[in-house]
């Protein structure tokens, strides 16, 4: 394109007294007029006001602009609105650029004008050089398969499954057991409730009845390939392999109990595991009368740091059915904090001490020690060591991550933080998201979690699965990066570097592609590859440089 | 419907919009954010709560499938299911929606002095306000109440000093009536004031302040610009006493766990240290509660780095001396002994409760609340409320972390697009 | 100038100006989305262009929109910064952390930055005495700066030390650093040899002179340089060859 084709307007706004009040607004307008390729400039008093935004846009076509710069306030504030009116009269919406000349110069400048009305001829200079090395850009339409896969089949996938079912999408359902369930088929009952836990798998036969839900049990994941809105899944069911395409991929792998194996001198039948007590209780075969239950055995420690949320609660539980059952029975629980968050819980936690389940404060560096029939343990509350009388020991043991959670992980191109649980794109605000677009965790697979937890985190992870599956096509933004594969040499630098795994290498061409569709343009590949290869859209190494250049001048 | 634009609030929006199901967001103060917009950094990452916010704030209110309705509140709901009528009352604001740029030269000519709810009334704003500097929508309102022309018929200062002639005496209160297919309550809590609690000695002793306070005086755009002092005499803590579970886990009180306060208070001494790495926090604590993920890490590095002293048990009482120094006398559980050490500054970290106004809107809903005054949810569908077609999330249902409000909002976005599908 | 990304630092600027904080009116600000987009080359070219100071701020670490884009630019600083030491100019750039909710902070640093600029005087570059030679320099840490053989190393340093490569090894902070800063220096010598003989062919006593360091350094140097098809030989002068600097060849 020679110069002769840019055609750029400048529109200096006054925002009232805001910025006219300070600087010297229509010098500004006169100042533009001389500036390279500016065919029309103009001020006005509110540009953001329905006369602004007319003025604008007859100009556009009056003056048949091909670029248009605005010299108010913020980018973050008014970009999106000024780019829609120029979408409104014709022109391309990243042709625009703004200028801010009122929350970093004017209002911040306020007693001194003459330099502030410098400042601001030096930022509109920059703009206008930059406008010129503007390109129009295309925001693609990528079209999406509308259905889920959700990766296993306890409490939360069902969950998750079911409401994208109600919602209308067809969802796949993968299963590694035999049945449905999860840990749920070896509970007794749950908390706070105490009822059966069965009752919680009657949504067993929703599902499998469910028009939208498919559901392979049996079943493993083999590979995954693609990215948000088209992703293809194979699994091996039995012997047989399955080619599942998807939009959205759920994670609800969840989380296995571990087992006290080498801790406290654990044997299955004196003591035992509350796994082990669950089914004992389930089968009514509890006979011991004297009960201690020994918490946080194989967390808290060097090797497991974090504290698993429901182990205090499901002991207390278990506590609360044996002294219901068998009134005469002494139990005593070892803890080290009691978590029992929230309303339900709390009350829950009280009842069982008022139903004289003794609660024993220990310290991690004085453990209870198992002997014959007593439990030795120091009473930090007592100062003194007490002899518990034991027929039974139970162990309460943290949920650890399931040991095909890295394979999985590296299948899906989502990280795991330390202890192996999924990781999410961000702990407070997207909890059940992952960086990568399209795929989303739930329950105990993202850190331990009750059933009613699991429960949300599943409705959640549905939710945000749900706003990619309705759309008919994903639109993607324009100002993404790009390859330039003459230059790219295959290093793979930026493959490693993207945080949003956006880049991946060419088979053909061993040289990197980069997936508009995952790409934020956040330009961090672009400033590392080795070779200068890459493009970033809407803000290029050259028009960076363009605004450096005429601001500080030649040497 | 969703009726709060907390954060809770402000997901399940977001959701439903994203799912492209047209949301009408009623809050009931000038501007959204709620508690998260008071709050300087959240737990266990540390990062700036306003900066996390305003992304999904600005997100709000440009989206195209959501309605934003301020200074409103719902009046009544009928019908069921897929099909209620809400009645919602849009109170005025005074002042032009199209034409206020939020350029602040009426704040800086009114006149009045009123006490500043956001700042916990550690500040003064005036009578045409917004709520916080990056309050979302960037529009002033006028408080009728404190508004001299309102009370005095005088004034109207603000009116000639804006440029835009966005002032508008005239405006009236507006009823206006929506059809909503089904409603997510995400009105979020109040703060338990423990003045009751008269050992504590909150309301007495001027250095014994609640976490809340705490929060706007350690918070770069709260009143003290960030810089910590105390209040009696704004000298500069070195030695500050957390004390956890004020007025929950208390019969007298409430009787439930708050479920954030270990972490937050933890939070709070974080911040203090970096902001002055003198000062030495100690947290009285019953159980520390830290079940999250991440959560364990985060309090031994409180210990580790931060020069965080946790102590398990009780305070007895808090007094002072003559300096104001409050004194926090409570029982060393290892050697029996009383101790009576003296801090600079008394943090409270008092219990979430639900807002005054929760049974009057539970009843207008037609929900349950449960013993405590939470509206009541189902215990293993905790979204779901007593009655179908509408749905609960965040801190109106149960004392809850900005994480877990997250995923209930989004969970309740998820139950309330199934209602939303079968019509 | 100022570098400020989209999310924090320039929310953070816009936050000064709605609480109407004032501070001096020397920066002119260019915004990115990322302060990892700021590629060092950039700052170089703004100080060859007569610029006195450059601030880069970003989002606090563990803050960064894009998560990770902060590590990047933070990396990518240190290593301009090392090498503008080498020619004393350092002190003239500064990276650093603003979020949205500080405008304060934001004000202050561009106060700060401005007095501190004042106090050093304007760039050198404009003013004189050593004018050829800093420009020289100058464009020698920007030709390192666009080498393969240092973006290559730059980028993959997070990824380097700390994750393992195919082999199951993993380098660690001490030995990355030494090998980094051994790349630094030589690549820095190598390319103001390069400038150096770009007009006129120059012996290899002449140039060890010129820059200041042994004859036999320059000679090690000047056998990379040509097999990099760099630089190649001028003349002959009395059995003592000169060199030149030719295009194209790799690096």
């Amino acid at each position: 394109m020679t110069n002769d084709d840019i055609r750029i307007g400048v529109f200096v706004c006054h925002c009232g007294t805001n910025i006219g009040g300070v600087l010297d607004v229509p010098s500004l307008a006169d100042y533009a007029s001389t500036l390279p390729n500016v065919t029309y400039s103009t001020d006005n008093l509110y540009t953001c006001s329905e006369v602004g935004l007319t003025d604008i846009k007859e100009n556009i076509i009056e003056h048949k602009l091909n670029r248009v710069i605005v010299a108010s306030c913020s980018p973050r504030t008014h970009e999106p609105l000024f780019r829609s009116i120029c979408q409104e009269a014709g022109l391309n919406p990243y042709l625009f650029e703004m200028v801010n000349i009122r929350d970093q110069d004017s209002w911040v400048h306020m007693k001194e004008p003459e330099k502030g009305t410098d400042k601001a001829k030096d930022l509109i200079r920059m703009s206008v050089h930059k406008a010129a090395l503007l390109e129009p850009l295309e925001r693609i339409k990528v079209a999406i398969t509308h259905s889920a896969v959700v990766i296993g089949g306890g409490i939360a996938g069902m969950t998750a499954a079911l409401n994208l079912g109600n919602q209308g999408f067809k969802t796949s359902l993968i299963e590694k057991e035999l049945e449905l369930g999860g840990l749920l088929k070896s509970l007794n009952k749950v908390f706070p409730s105490n009822e059966d836990a069965s009752n919680l798998l009657e949504n067993i036969e929703i599902i499998e009845s469910h028009d939208n839900i498919n559901i392979y049990k049996s079943s493993i994941i083999e590979k995954v390939s693609g990215f948000v809105g088209n992703y293809k899944v194979v699994i091996k069911q039995n012997k047989k392999t399955v080619d599942i395409d998807a939009g959205v991929i759920i994670v609800a792998t969840g989380a296995i109990p571990l087992s006290p194996e080498g801790y406290f001198g654990y044997d299955k039948k004196k003591i035992i595991s509350q796994l082990d007590l669950e089914s004992l209780l389930k089968n009514d075969q509890v006979k011991a009368n004297n009960i201690t239950m020994i918490l946080c055995v194989g967390c808290r420690n060097e090797e497991r740091r974090y504290c698993s949320n429901i182990c205090c609660m499901s002991a207390i539980k278990n506590a609360m059915l044996i002294i219901e059952k068998n009134p005469n029975a002494h139990i005593t629980i070892l803890f080290r904090d009691i978590q029992a968050s929230g309303t339900v819980y709390e009350k829950y936690y009280r009842k069982a001490r008022e139903m004289g389940i003794l609660f024993i404060n220990y310290l991690p560096e004085k453990p209870p020690v198992i002997k014959k029939d007593v439990v030795d343990v120091y009473s930090d509350l007592l100062n003194q060591d007490i002899k518990i009388p034991q027929d039974l020991v139970v162990l309460s043991t943290p949920l650890i991550a399931n040991e095909d959670s890295e394979v999985l992980a590296k299948m899906l191109k989502v990280p795991l933080e330390e202890n192996n649980f999924f990781l999410e794109a961000h702990v407070k605000l997207r909890p059940v998201d992952f960086a990568t677009d399209g795929v989303y965790v739930c329950g105990s697979a993202h850190w331990p979690a009750d059933i009613a937890e699991s429960t949300s985190q599943a409705n959640a992870a549905a939710s945000r699965a749900s706003t990619i599956l309705w759309r008919d096509h994903l639109e993607v933004e324009g100002s993404t990066a790009e390859v330039k594969t003459e230059l790219c040499i295959g290093c793979g630098a930026c493959i490693r570097i993207c945080p949003y795994n956006a880049i991946t290498k060419d088979e053909e061409t061993d040289t990197a592609i980069v997936n508009k569709v995952m790409c934020k343009g956040c330009g961090v590949c672009g400033a590392s590859c080795p070779k200068n290869a890459i493009i970033i859209h809407h803000f290029t190494s050259d028009q960076i440089r363009a605004e450096i250049f005429t601001y500080g001048g030649e040497i | 419907m969703v009726i709060g634009a907390g954060i809770a609030g402000i997901q399940a929006s977001l959701d439903l919009a994203e799912r492209g199901i047209k949301v009408e967001l009623i809050e009931k103060n000038a501007c959204i954010g709620g508690r998260m917009a008071q709050l300087d950094k959240t737990f266990p990452t540390n990062d700036c709560s306003i900066c996390i916010l305003a992304p999904k704030l600005a997100e709000c209110s440009r989206h195209p499938n959501i309605t934003l309705h301020t200074l409103s509140e719902i009046q009544s709901v009928e019908g069921s299911a897929g099909n209620f009528t809400v009645k919602v009352l849009k109170h005025a604001r005074y002042v032009k929606e199209d034409e206020c740029i939020n350029c602040g030269i009426c704040v800086e000519k009114c006149p009045m002095r009123v006490e500043d709810n956001f700042d916990m009334q550690l500040r003064k704003r005036r009578a045409i306000y917004i709520d916080y500097v990056q309050g979302v929508p960037a529009i002033m309102s006028i408080d009728k109440e404190k508004c001299l022309w309102f009370t005095k018929s005088a004034c109207r200062i603000c009116e000639k000093v804006c440029e835009r002639e966005a002032i508008d005496f005239e405006q009236k209160d507006k009823e206006i009536e929506l059809n909503i297919a089904s409603i997510i309550a995400a009105t979020g809590y109040d703060v338990f004031d423990p003045t009751p609690i008269s050992y504590l000695g909150y309301g007495r002793l001027p250095n014994v302040v609640t976490s809340l306070e705490f929060e706007r005086m350690i918070s770069a755009s709260g009143p003290l610009g960030g810089h910590l002092t105390r209040p009696f005499d704004q000298k500069e803590p070195e030695n500050i006493a957390f004390i956890n579970c004020v007025g929950s886990r208390d019969l007298k009180n409430n009787p439930y766990c708050s479920s954030c306060c270990c972490m937050y208070t933890t939070k709070e001494a974080m911040i203090a240290y970096e902001h002055n790495d003198n000062i030495q926090s100690t947290i009285f604590f019953i159980d520390l509660r830290a079940g999250g993920k991440g959560f364990r890490d985060y309090i031994q590095r409180g210990c580790d780095d931060y020069a965080i002293k946790y102590i398990k048990g009780k305070v007895a009482k808090i007094l002072q001396d003559e300096q104001k120094n409050p004194i926090v006398i409570y029982e060393d559980i290892n050697t029996f002994e009383v101790k009576q050490p003296k801090f600079d500054l008394v943090v409270l970290a008092t219990s979430m409760v639900p807002k005054k106004d929760a049974v009057r809107l539970s009843e207008t809903l037609g929900i349950s609340v449960d013993e405590c005054n939470f509206f009541k949810s189902m215990t293993y569908h905790p979204q779901k409320s007593s009655k179908e077609g509408i749905f609960l999330c965040g801190t109106c249902r149960a004392p809850m972390d900005i994480p877990n409000s997250v995923v209930d909002a989004s969970g309740a976005a998820a139950k309330a697009a199934e209602i939303v599908m079968r019509v | 100038m100022g570098f400020l990304c989209n999310w924090c630092s320039y929310a953070g600027a816009d936050l000064a100006g709605v609480s109407r904080i004032q501070y001096p009116t020397n920066i002119r600000i260019i915004r990115v989305m990322c302060s990892g987009r700021v590629d060092p080359t950039f700052v170089a070219d703004a100080f060859l262009h007569g610029i006195d100071g450059v601030l880069v701020l970003g989002c606090h670490l563990g803050d960064c929109h894009y998560i990770t884009g902060n590590y990047e630019a933070e990396i990518k600083m240190s290593t301009l910064s090392k090498l503008l030491c080498i020619v004393t100019f350092s002190d003239r750039m500064r990276l650093d952390w603003v979020s949205a909710a500080e405008g304060n902070r934001f004000a202050q640093i561009v106060s700060d930055f401005t007095n501190h600029i004042q106090e050093l005087g304007p760039s050198p570059i404009k003013e004189g005495k050593n004018k050829t030679q800093i420009i020289d320099d100058l464009e020698a840490v920007k030709s390192v700066l666009e080498s393969s053989r240092l973006r290559g190393l730059i980028s993959r340093q997070r990824d380097l030390v700390t994750e393992k490569n195919v082999y199951g090894n993993q380098i660690t902070v001490e030995n990355f650093k030494n090998l980094l800063d051994d790349a630094i220096n030589s690549e820095f010598v190598r390319h103001k040899i390069v400038i150096k003989i770009k007009e006129i062919g120059k012996s290899v006593p002449d140039i060890a002179n010129e820059i200041g360091i042994k004859a036999k350094e320059v000679l090690e140097h000047i056998v990379v340089l040509r097999s990099r098809g760099l630089v190649d030989v001028y003349e002959i002068n009395e059995e003592i060859p000169t060199f030149i600097s030719i295009q194209g060849g790799k690096e």
